[in-house]
């Protein structure tokens, strides 16, 4: 039990030979797998909603923007444009410390809420809210009170502490600060809440064996929480990378790629200024292609960890 | 049958209208026809429900049925551009933001409406009819390419209970430019001495976001002399000295007013709404702020209409009267629309005088006519008990005006949604630039946008 | 009778009482420990939620003031959001039902379609399955804003615009991908041997699917479902691009006609935008239990 068992496919039909070398029987069978006459239609069907959206709604819109971003002057205009490779440095400082400091910080939480007990389990409803309250709204109110002036934050600093608290989004690395703390106060819950249903994964018996070796506390972490944990933290880092990459929200109604344009990432600035503000669609779609390079590598390496590796997701 | 009598209709009702009577367009075409209408929401009701009083009763003078979707600026905006791109766009489309119509006209995506213009051509301001008529890449031509039904012009607003609370009287507002804005500087002062903790002078927008910020840099620039940045046959011209000076005093201006603490931190990152809130809050003195929409919010609330100043623009510093940039609102059909023959008549019923009039007095006023005689039929535009709307419709209509530099030439549409000027400002402020500096990569940048749009003059 | 009790292994009281003091003081610096994380945590949750609701008790001018609490919190805000009185807000109540509609479709066809395809591919395994798994994963190589640009287009040119069908196919693409994940995993747990057994007794694929993977995939079936249901009230961009006219907006998009105002009622907003958070919050914390069941591999042992 060591969270690793191979995914159930068809690999116990891959051993056969390629279609193309066999009579026509075989080859129906070959695609048949092991399903015989209505069942396999039945399988086709169930298959055919999936496959329909997919083509509709995935193929289609892809394959058209690939063909919108595929002028290269788009790219040339890109890399001329310094508000671009501002932009691009935001997006990986978002992504580089967002998720990364994310998803720690909810692996840690998590192992926080496995403690017994109704005090914990009445706070990690509380904790939960982030992720349940709408996004639009609460990123509007979080914005509200990080204004510099008149915002919640600054009145709290100075009725409690007497402090004048900074303005949170006038500058660019406060701004792009509160976008990603923000981003980390919505989105964390959700992660943690995975990974305790990752830590409620490990059996039992894994743990009474190991406290019997005198194994507890921060031991018991490091030589059975972690090893078992480190597959689905990898694969959740990699998919809430890519979640982010396209993450439009946030940034739009936090600083709103604000001052000045300093704080956008690929997303608000492909789709809202270059695509809608600019009236260059191409122009945005092309920004968006530009992260391609990270994201295709990252979509590459979770595939092949799904496919081998049984995770606790 | 068909084309012949549709085409047959639509010089017969044009001619109608053109004769200024209040034209019942004639219909000889049994089968009534659709046209779908995009217009934007109005920022108070009364707005909307006046285009829909419009389009009720075109329907009911043409038999055609207006199939219209109102929708919020912002939206409408993204829909458009998304539309004109793909090409399934309405017969008609109000234009939500200010640069598109140059924008798209530039890449041959509105049609021709010439002939629509023409039908009231005599009766508009001069400046309102150079508002509309834009350079068409495609055609190699300029021409009218949107219609013109509204106008708007920037003016000043201003607290006068503030004003007199920080001990100053409305009287002494100064007549020049420079003196006019230093009035307002020390009250900042006065005010929080008196326990209004959060107040500035200024309500400066000079963010990148929105329209408000270049309007504010563009009248300070044509204050400080710098209105042969654009000239009329399209030529940019940056290295005229007098220009750079201009820019440069402009620029210097609004960030030193920023740099000391007269303008809330905030107003780098306000859009086109957020200036008003904060003159509606009171937290600054004065603001800048195109149309009177700052007062018009206020119109139901007597105390606070009253207390605001509408003001002009002041006069030079050499004592010369100042241009106005007037907008030219309009309203368009984009090419390939299906129904061009009804989406005409719709638009020669709106800009039909009496029509047009009714039409923005249901807006209370926030848009100007663009045609003068409107203010002297009807004594409701000149009406002394509100001062707000008298002192805004002399400003559109009774002063010297400039179009904006987009009629000139599309590229500086461009320039406008890329906020070359208001990174300028921001790399004074933040980036430490002189404004000389700042200054000269933004005309930089401008020839290098100027580049991309090479117009043929006939 | 000089045997030291270290002779015998045991302890001497001295020591023993310095090791219960401590295991003590461990004890209470793990309580204060606790304490402090728990006030952490609740202060850093709980402020913009509660900066959203002391915002809609406020009346209009306080929201530019400098207080903690509103002065005079009064209900007029949501007054007026029930009652549809603010121009905004007129068809407020259809827009509701929208947002809700749209949820529940969400919802339901990601399920559907999620559990159909994870039945076809791991259950009755299916020969190149794992390309329509893989395939699946391609979704999310273009991360959801970024398609919004085609997209958007592509229902112009089917005529869907204004038809929330379209955020509904939208949003069923992007969670469908996850839930066929979670189904996957989810059904490895559950024998393949219960269905060759109901197949040998003559039932269909159809009956296996609705008689015996259904209902044991139930708890996976809540979490997804949760899962899609926030996802939906959680998108902004879609619905934003998709949806224009006033009967046919949800409430994110109404929302953001405020942000157009001159006005700044924000007090209504965020009246607006508290009615708008309970459907979520409220059906998270009915399917609670079973969400963490669902996520987990059939459950803890032991």
């Amino acid at each position: 039990m060591d969270g690793t068992q191979v995914l159930p496919t068809t690999q116990t039909v891959s051993t056969q030979a390629l279609p193309g070398l066999r009579a026509r029987r075989g080859l129906w069978r070959a695609l048949r797998g092991e399903l015989q006459g209505s069942e396999y239609t039945w399988a086709l069907a169930f298959l055919v909603p999936y496959i329909a959206v997919f083509l509709v709604f995935v193929i289609y819109p892809v394959v058209y923007g690939f063909w919108m971003g595929s002028e290269p002057s788009l790219y040339a205009n890109l890399f001329s444009d310094p508000i671009y490779l501002k932009t691009v440095v935001n997006t990986l400082l978002y992504l580089a410390i967002g998720v990364n400091v994310k998803m720690f910080l909810a692996l840690l939480l998590s192992g926080f809420f496995m403690r017994p007990g109704w005090w914990t389990k009445a706070l990690l409803m509380i904790f939960v809210l982030p992720w349940a309250v709408p996004a639009m709204p609460i990123f509007i109110s979080i914005h509200w009170m990080l204004n510099g002036d008149y915002g919640f934050l600054n009145n709290a600093l100075w009725t409690f502490f007497h402090v004048n608290g900074p303005s949170w989004l006038d500058t660019r690395w406060f701004a792009l600060g509160s976008d990603i703390v923000s981003y980390i106060w919505k989105w964390m819950p959700f992660w943690t809440v995975i990974f305790i249903a990752g830590r409620m994964a490990i059996p039992q018996e894994i743990y009474d064996a190991a406290k019997v070796d005198g194994a507890t506390g921060i031991r018991a972490f490091v030589h059975i929480n972690f090893p078992l944990l480190a597959n689905l933290y990898f694969v959740c880092t990699l998919l809430s990378t890519i979640f982010t990459v396209g993450d439009f929200t946030t940034v739009y109604f936090i600083s709103g790629g604000g001052p000045a344009m300093s704080t956008h990432v690929l997303a608000t600035l492909g789709v809202l200024q270059y695509a809608f503000d600019m009236a260059q669609p191409r122009l945005g779609v092309a920004a968006v292609m530009t992260a391609l390079p990270l994201v295709i590598p990252l979509v590459i390496l979770l595939m092949r960890k799904l496919k081998t590796a049984q995770v606790q997701l | 049958m068909g084309v012949v009598s549709r085409r047959s209709v639509l010089r017969g009702s044009l001619g109608l209208v053109a004769a200024g009577t209040l034209a019942r367009p004639h219909i000889a075409n049994a089968a009534a026809k659709t046209a779908t209408v995009w217009w934007t929401q109005g920022f108070v009701p009364e707005e909307d429900a006046a285009f829909r009083k419009v389009v009720a009763d075109y329907q009911k003078a043409s038999g055609n049925r207006i199939d219209y979707s109102i929708i919020p600026f912002a939206p409408l905006r993204q829909k458009l551009i998304s539309a004109l791109t793909s090409g399934v766009v309405p017969d008609v489309s109000d234009i939500p933001a200010i640069q598109i119509n140059a924008q798209e006209a530039w890449s041959g995506k509105f049609l021709d409406v010439s002939d629509v213009v023409e039908t009231q051509k005599s009766k508009y301001l001069p400046t309102a009819l150079l508002g509309c008529q834009f350079y068409n890449g495609v055609a190699k031509k300029r021409s009218f390419y949107g219609v013109p039904y509204k106008g708007a012009v920037i003016p000043f607003h201003y607290w006068g209970d503030l004003v007199e609370k920080a001990g100053y009287k409305l009287s002494d507002v100064p007549k020049t430019w420079d003196a006019f804005l230093d009035f307002f500087r020390p009250m900042q002062t006065k005010l929080r001495a008196q326990g209004m903790r959060h107040v500035y002078s200024y309500g400066w927008e000079i963010s990148t976001v929105g329209d408000d910020p270049t309007n504010t840099f563009h009248a300070w620039l044509i204050a400080y002399g710098g209105q042969g940045l654009v000239t009329k046959d399209g030529k940019l011209h940056a290295n005229d000295p007098q220009v750079r000076e201009a820019a440069i005093k402009a620029l210097t201006r609004l960030a030193t007013d920023f740099k000391e603490g007269y303008v809330p931190p905030g107003a780098v990152n306000w859009n086109d709404a957020d200036d008003n809130n904060a003159f509606h809050a009171k937290q600054v003195v004065i603001d800048f702020d195109g149309t009177i929409s700052t007062e018009v919010a206020l119109y139901h609330n007597k105390k606070e209409y009253d207390a605001i100043v509408t003001h002009g623009l002041p006069l030079s510093n050499d004592g010369k009267a100042l241009p106005s940039q007037f907008f030219t609102g309009t309203a368009t059909i984009p090419s390939g629309a299906k129904n061009v023959a009804v989406a005409k008549e719709f638009l020669a019923y709106l800009i039909q005088p009496k029509v047009n009039n009714e039409f923005l007095k249901g807006g209370l006023g926030r848009w100007l006519p663009a045609m003068p005689e409107l203010t002297k039929t009807d004594p409701w535009w000149l009406d002394p008990s509100d001062p707000h709307r008298v002192a805004y419709v002399r400003q559109g209509l009774y002063s010297p005006t400039i179009p904006y530099f987009y009629a000139y030439n599309p590229a500086y549409a461009q320039v406008m949604t890329e906020h070359t000027w208001n990174v300028a400002w921001s790399d004074i402020v933040t980036g430490g630039m002189t404004p000389q500096q700042a200054t000269d990569k933004a005309l930089k940048r401008l020839e290098a946008i100027f580049a991309q749009y090479p117009i043929q003059q006939a | 009778m000089t045997t030291t009790t270290a002779d015998i292994g045991l302890t001497a009281a001295p020591d023993r009482q310095r090791m219960r003091r401590a295991a003590r003081r461990w004890r209470l610096l793990q309580k204060v420990g606790v304490a402090l994380l728990s006030l952490v945590l609740i202060v850093w949750t709980l402020v913009p939620i509660y900066n959203m609701v002391m915002v809609s008790l406020e009346g209009h001018d306080d929201v530019f003031s400098s207080r903690v609490a509103p002065a005079d919190p009064s209900l007029h805000g949501y007054w007026l959001v029930f009652t549809q009185g603010y121009w905004y807000l007129q068809y407020f109540w259809h827009q509701y039902a929208n947002s809700i509609y749209l949820g529940v479709a969400v919802t339901f066809f990601t399920l559907l379609i999620g559990s159909l395809t994870s039945f076809a591919i791991s259950r009755m395994r299916i020969r190149y399955g794992w390309v329509v798994t893989n395939a699946a994963l391609l979704t999310y190589v273009i991360p959801a804003s970024f398609l919004s640009i085609p997209f958007y287009r592509l229902m112009q040119e089917y005529g869907m615009m204004n038809n929330i069908w379209s955020v509904i196919a939208a949003l069923v693409t992007f969670a469908t991908p996850y839930a066929i994940f979670i189904f996957q995993n989810y059904g490895a747990a559950i024998p393949i041997e219960l269905d060759e057994s109901a197949r040998i007794d003559g039932a269909s694929p159809l009956q296996i699917y609705l008689r015996i993977y259904l209902p044991l995939m139930a708890p996976a079936l809540v979490a997804v479902g949760t899962y899609a249901l926030l996802l939906a009230w959680n998108d902004y961009l879609y619905q934003f691009l998709l949806l224009e006219s006033k009967r046919s907006m949800t409430v994110p998009v109404a929302l953001a006609q405020f942000l157009n105002s001159d006005e700044a009622p924000w007090n209504y907003m965020m009246a607006t935008a508290v009615i708008y958070a309970l459907p979520p919050i409220a059906t998270y914390y009915m399917f609670r239990s079973k969400m963490t069941a669902g996520l987990t591999m059939g459950g803890v042992k032991g």
